[in-house]
């Protein structure tokens, strides 16, 4: 049984579809990421699954049941809205306890629940504090306080962390992974954020133009990314893709003398003579010397910036242009000829026209 | 080095140029205290030394009564009648523009087609002059070819036609009516640029948390009115309670006196009977109330500011 099923779902805005049929189905304690950039339709479905909007087609389920058309209350359902959305005039007690007060749970059972949460959160000390004299991690804290208070079958949290500062977000993103391991509740999380997503998801959707363009876990959408757009997405700094044709059991970069071997995975859908688009991380990279085996390229390095971590290095490819991450302590300048190492298997190779990944299923 | 710390730095106060400082913003401010005391201070300190004579507006100086004119006027059956007719208008009149200012504001938040059209029209009664609109319900309320009587006859409600601002029973109500008609407007808008500023988030998760309309409106987005609204009550308390030119061209203070305000009152003992003391004294107890009215209600926003 779903914990939420999402059936061909379609959002229209007048001339405008923001959603083209999106089919979801997750199991209880599932995460759920919905990452995609502005303008994909995320938020949009969150809203949907809230009943903060109405679709123009499809279903959804909360354990085999239609929510469709009932008010947000009875959804059994709590979000965390980016902007915190804390009534301003409320203390934080009050804040958490609201939807309780408004479902007319007693007063002591309420300010139990309401205690516990707080606790859950290490927030008991800002109880009655106003969320104007909250920090922003706090406020946040509270937001979260107040969908887990009520004890709901789903979670939706719309970008919860984009309005803290970087030091903070990573704090919060820890502390979402473990109040979920914690608690094991179905949760919908939507984010621009490909970090917060390859970490906190137990399965992410990339979603584009109001489609779903992956469905997967986190491994699964790094590995073996299904489209060209997904591999540009997740990974930082992104995937190089690269133009090549296939040359016998060789692609031959374009614009330039090198070759890379082809995968054996791929021999049965890259025919010779093809175009295709080759994809490599930068982080599959290592800087090689003559001797070493396995398969490499020579290129010409443009920019070497260190980043404290990792070296990020920019080199030329004949006209193309790769991205390499190395190891910090790795010294050489800018104009010189590199020799850079990888394993054959960590190519990905993609339809130029299509942009979907030519990995056999 | 003392130079390079900046303003922190600095220690004790800087020795010269405060006095030069305070001169030549006396200096500047010097032209409009000019004007202001030729218009604003000398009327009212002539008003207060009036107010302790029995001069009349032409002819005799008067002689001084020390405090003759107050003590008649605060015990006579007039200014006592005046004070409560301007309560009740204030009152009832400011009670019935907030809460039909409110109804208004949030209807047109709502999404509909005409919102826009419907949200220009709406600022036309109080766009109007007051001359124009007491003109205007004088002729609705006409007693024979009124329109009010008409829509009241056909709709069967009452039999025959009656005089609404001739009879002391309902001048005044008929009074609040076109007031409120032509200042409900301004509240609105204040209240609709007040709902505009509340979060889309805030409502939504109100929403979430199951807030049925009425909880909303009053745990949720009153908070955000409550600012803009005092404001407005502020306004419109003190503006009813000076009211003079709508009741003058509606009714002249009367039938019987009904409608006669305190602001009528004064214009009626200072200028028709040409009693400019007593006048006096009678206005500056309308300045004194009014003036009393905006301090409770300057408390009151500092209050509600340090609440929030």
């Amino acid at each position: 049984m779903s914990a939420l099923e999402i059936r061909d779902i379609h959002k229209r805005y007048g001339e405008v579809e923001t959603l083209r049929g999106i089919d979801i189905a997750l199991e209880g304690g599932e995460f759920l990421v919905l990452l995609g950039s502005s303008g994909c339709g995320k938020s949009t479905l969150l809203n949907i699954i809230a009943g903060l909007a109405e679709p123009s087609g499809g279903d959804v389920l909360i354990g085999e049941r239609s929510i469709l058309g009932l008010h947000p209350k009875d959804r059994d359902i709590a979000m965390v809205f980016q902007s915190y959305a804390l009534y301003p005039n409320m203390s934080v007690a009050r804040n958490i306890g609201f939807g309780l007060e408004m479902r007319k749970v007693p007063a002591a059972e309420r300010e139990r629940a309401v205690r516990d949460t707080a606790r859950l959160l290490q927030i008991e000390n800002l109880l009655d504090r106003k969320p104007s004299q909250l920090s922003g991690g706090q406020r946040q804290r509270v937001a979260i306080g107040r969908a887990l208070v009520r004890d709901p079958q789903v979670f939706l949290f719309d970008e919860p962390l984009s309005n803290l500062d970087a030091k903070l977000r990573m704090e919060m993103r820890t502390e979402l992974k473990r109040l979920h391991q914690m608690l094991k509740t179905t949760v919908v999380y939507v984010t621009h954020d490909q970090i917060e997503a390859m970490t906190l998801a137990t399965r992410i959707a990339v979603m584009r133009d109001g489609r779903i363009e992956q469905l997967g876990t986190p491994e699964e959408i790094y590995d073996r990314p299904a489209t060209l757009y997904v591999a540009g997405f997740v990974g930082s700094p992104p995937m190089n893709i690269l133009d090549a044709e296939v040359v016998g059991n060789a692609l031959r970069l374009v614009g330039s003398e090198e070759t890379l071997p082809l995968p054996a995975d791929f021999t049965s859908t890259a025919a010779a003579g093809r175009r295709v688009k080759v994809g490599i991380r930068p982080e599959a990279l290592r800087l090689a010397n003559t001797d070493t085996p396995g398969a490499s390229v020579r290129a010409q390095v443009e920019v070497v910036e260190l980043t404290g971590p990792e070296l990020v290095t920019t080199a030329k490819l004949g006209e193309q242009t790769i991205t390499a991450c190395l190891p910090p302590r790795t010294r050489f300048g800018a104009g010189s000829q590199q020799l850079f190492s990888f394993d054959e298997a960590v190519l990905h190779l993609f339809d130029p026209e299509s942009g979907r990944s030519l990995r056999p299923v | 080095m003392n130079r390079m710390n900046g303003p922190d730095g600095r220690k004790g106060p800087h020795p010269m140029p405060g006095t030069w400082i305070t001169t030549r913003a006396w200096l500047l401010m010097l032209p409009l205290l000019v004007v202001m005391i030729a218009v604003i201070g000398w009327p009212l300190v002539d008003t207060v030394r009036l107010s302790f004579t029995d001069a009349k507006l032409v002819g005799t100086a008067g002689g001084f009564v020390a405090l003759d004119n107050y003590a008649k006027l605060l015990g006579g059956a007039s200014f006592q009648r005046a004070l409560i007719t301007t309560t009740w208008f204030a009152v009832v009149s400011v009670a019935a523009e907030m809460v039909l200012g409110v109804l208004a504001a949030l209807l047109l938040n709502q999404q509909f087609r005409g919102r826009t059209a419907l949200r220009a029209l709406m600022i036309l009664p109080w766009a109007l002059p007051t001359v124009v609109n007491a003109t205007l319900w004088r002729l609705i309320y006409n007693p024979e070819y009124g329109a009010l009587n008409a829509a009241l006859t056909q709709l069967g409600l009452i039999d025959s036609y009656r005089s609404w601002l001739g009879e002391p029973g309902s001048a005044l109500t008929a009074l609040i009516v076109a007031d409120c008609w032509k200042n409900f407007p301004l509240v609105a808008l204040i209240a609709l640029a007040a709902l505009q500023a509340v979060p889309r988030d805030i409502t939504a998760a109100a929403l979430v948390d199951g807030a049925g309309p009425f909880n909303r409106f009053r745990y949720v987005i009153m908070p955000y009115l409550a600012g803009p609204l005092l404001v407005a009550l502020v306004l419109r308390t003190i503006e009813a309670f000076k009211v003079f030119d709508i009741i003058w061209v509606m009714t002249r203070g009367g039938p019987a006196n009904s409608t006669r305000t305190l602001s009528i009152l004064v214009y009626q003992e200072a200028f028709s009977f040409q009693r400019a003391g007593s006048g006096a004294s009678l206005a500056l107890i309308v300045t004194l109330l009014v003036t009393l009215l905006a301090v409770a209600y300057a408390a009151l926003l500092r209050k509600a500011a340090g609440a929030s």
